[in-house]
């Protein structure tokens, strides 16, 4: 009897505890944080470390306004996983949610508060979202996601103070699972059975890293509209 | 004198209005697919990469020169044996249907040399017929369309050529398909130097092509081990100059290959041609 009292005890201070933080104060800080930009661009340069893509590193322009218009400019071909490229909290954040603070954890020496997010609406692909806030600058610096069918991906953050003060990435690595199915499987109509391997691992799924390097960023600088409607138009 | 001799086999060649078929098959069907893909090839490609674009961002220029030229490449070689048979067939048989091999072999040359300058003018027209081909898919696509990366899928990955790091590769490649057509040209020649009329080398070489890609297709045990004994197994192996790694080992086997049935069917050629009794 004593010890089920003691397990009580305990578990209703855990989730005291655990609850003494308030997950949605924390991100609020963070979306108001994004917030005060409006649109940036930045110069990135991308390498695509996959096994099924053998892909040259490429440097691209990437243009964004908010809440959520981006648009890309590279110079050659390059193919990009959607989710790491055009991070903003306000994609994660804008929809609807539920939130709970898990714990305090330290990446890199920095203090993060652990927050796991459950969106709300049926149409979401990711199912669960973990974030590691920094609390002092309100910032994402860790994301971990689940997502249906894709499965899991990660993004570890750094971040650098622009010019005019605003933190934004200075660096990132998208670490992400894929299914080989995707893969097409004739990409140039041809017709012979040098392509029996890649079908015969369709079914399996491959992991694989984006590291993407920002550089001179340009905040708040007003970008008009045509940029991103150029891109839908193409 | 093999000189002189290749000249005056080539002047024959390009006398003959079935030289100019190959020219222009190539000429139409080129353009035509230039075209379609003017129209409709943006439409293929998002198809070919609707998968992909789920999960991923394509930027870029993708349906360029480069990338039409691969695919046009892909689909010819298959089919431009029977343009090199149509005119390397009636070499020797072509000679025997004009009445011609008895003023031919009276001549101040050998055999051999007959034999050698009809080798040497066949393979020049193959060449020519390629260069052509090159030059309608990579010099108009690359007019039409533009440069840009290329997009190759290789056994077990996909890959993507900087503009600068395919050009040498689609050389390679066309010099590879002159090989590999090199070969149809000299096993047409074999034919020819057997009949007295030019539509039987055609056929037969048109037939043991045939036969050989359908052995080939089959992915039986029994067939499997034959597979490497077939020259057509070789024919596309120009493909390997656009995966990366490069595979040396594998090019320089099927290069060996190629030119051995080469050296094979023109030894061939002239001992049938040496021994040949001329009645016409």
């Amino acid at each position: 009897m004593n010890k089920k009292i003691l397990l009580f005890v305990l578990l209703s201070n855990l989730c005291v505890f655990t609850q003494s933080k308030e997950p949605e104060k924390i991100l609020n800080k963070v979306k108001t944080e994004f917030n005060k930009i409006e649109d940036y661009k930045v110069d990135v340069k991308i390498k695509v470390d996959v096994d099924f893509l053998k892909m040259p590193d490429r440097e691209a322009k990437i243009y964004y306004k908010k809440p959520d218009k981006v648009h890309i400019e590279s110079e050659g071909f390059a193919m990009l996983p959607r989710e790491g490229l055009n991070f903003s909290p306000l994609g994660l954040l804008n929809s609807s949610y539920t939130s709970f603070y898990v714990r305090e954890d330290t990446l890199n020496g920095i203090v993060t508060s652990v927050i796991k997010i459950i969106p709300l609406e049926g149409g979401s692909d990711v199912i669960l979202s973990t974030l590691w806030v920094d609390t002092n600058r309100n910032l994402i610096i860790k994301v971990e996601s689940s997502r249906k069918p894709q499965g899991t991906f990660t993004m570890d953050l750094d971040y650098l103070k622009t010019k005019i003060g605003f933190w934004l990435p200075s660096s990132m690595v998208f670490t992400f699972s894929i299914d080989r199915s995707i893969l097409p499987r004739k990409f140039n109509f041809d017709t012979d059975s040098d392509q029996k391997k890649v079908l015969q691992d369709s079914t399996k799924s491959t992991t694989g890293k984006v590291f993407i390097d920002y550089s001179n960023y340009e905040v708040n600088s007003g970008l008009f509209d045509d940029i991103f409607e150029e891109k839908k138009s193409k | 004198m093999i000189l002189t001799l290749v000249k005056i086999e080539l002047l024959k060649i390009f006398r003959k209005w079935r030289t100019y078929i190959g020219f222009i098959a190539i000429g139409i069907l080129v353009p035509l697919l230039h075209l379609a893909m003017y129209l409709e090839g943006q439409h293929s490609l998002e198809f070919i990469t609707r998968g992909l674009r789920d999960s991923f961002v394509l930027v870029g220029n993708l349906l360029n020169g480069y990338w039409i030229s691969y695919i046009i490449l892909n689909a010819l070689t298959v089919h431009i044996p029977f343009l090199v048979a149509l005119v390397a067939g009636d070499l020797l048989a072509g000679e025997a249907t004009a009445g011609t091999y008895r003023v031919l072999i009276t001549r101040p040359v050998s055999r051999m040399q007959v034999v050698t300058s009809k080798f040497i003018a066949g393979i020049i027209y193959t060449g020519t017929l390629i260069l052509w081909l090159a030059i309608m898919s990579l010099a108009i696509g690359l007019a039409v369309f533009g440069t840009g990366e290329l997009i190759v899928m290789s056994p077990d990955a996909i890959i993507i050529f900087e503009k600068s790091d395919i050009l040498w590769r689609f050389i390679l490649a066309y010099g590879f398909a002159t090989l590999s057509m090199s070969v149809v040209c000299s096993l047409a020649i074999l034919f020819s130097s057997l009949v007295e009329n030019a539509i039987g080398p055609i056929v037969a070489t048109m037939a043991i092509i045939i036969i050989f890609i359908i052995l080939s297709a089959f992915d039986v045990e029994i067939l499997r081990e034959i597979r490497p004994y077939l020259f057509t197994n070789y024919i596309l192996q120009w493909r390997e100059l656009f995966y990366d790694p490069l595979n040396l080992e594998k090019i320089i086997k099927a290069t060996l290959i190629l030119a051995g049935h080469i050296l094979l069917f023109f030894t061939a050629t002239s001992i049938i041609f040496k021994k040949k009794d001329i009645l016409s």
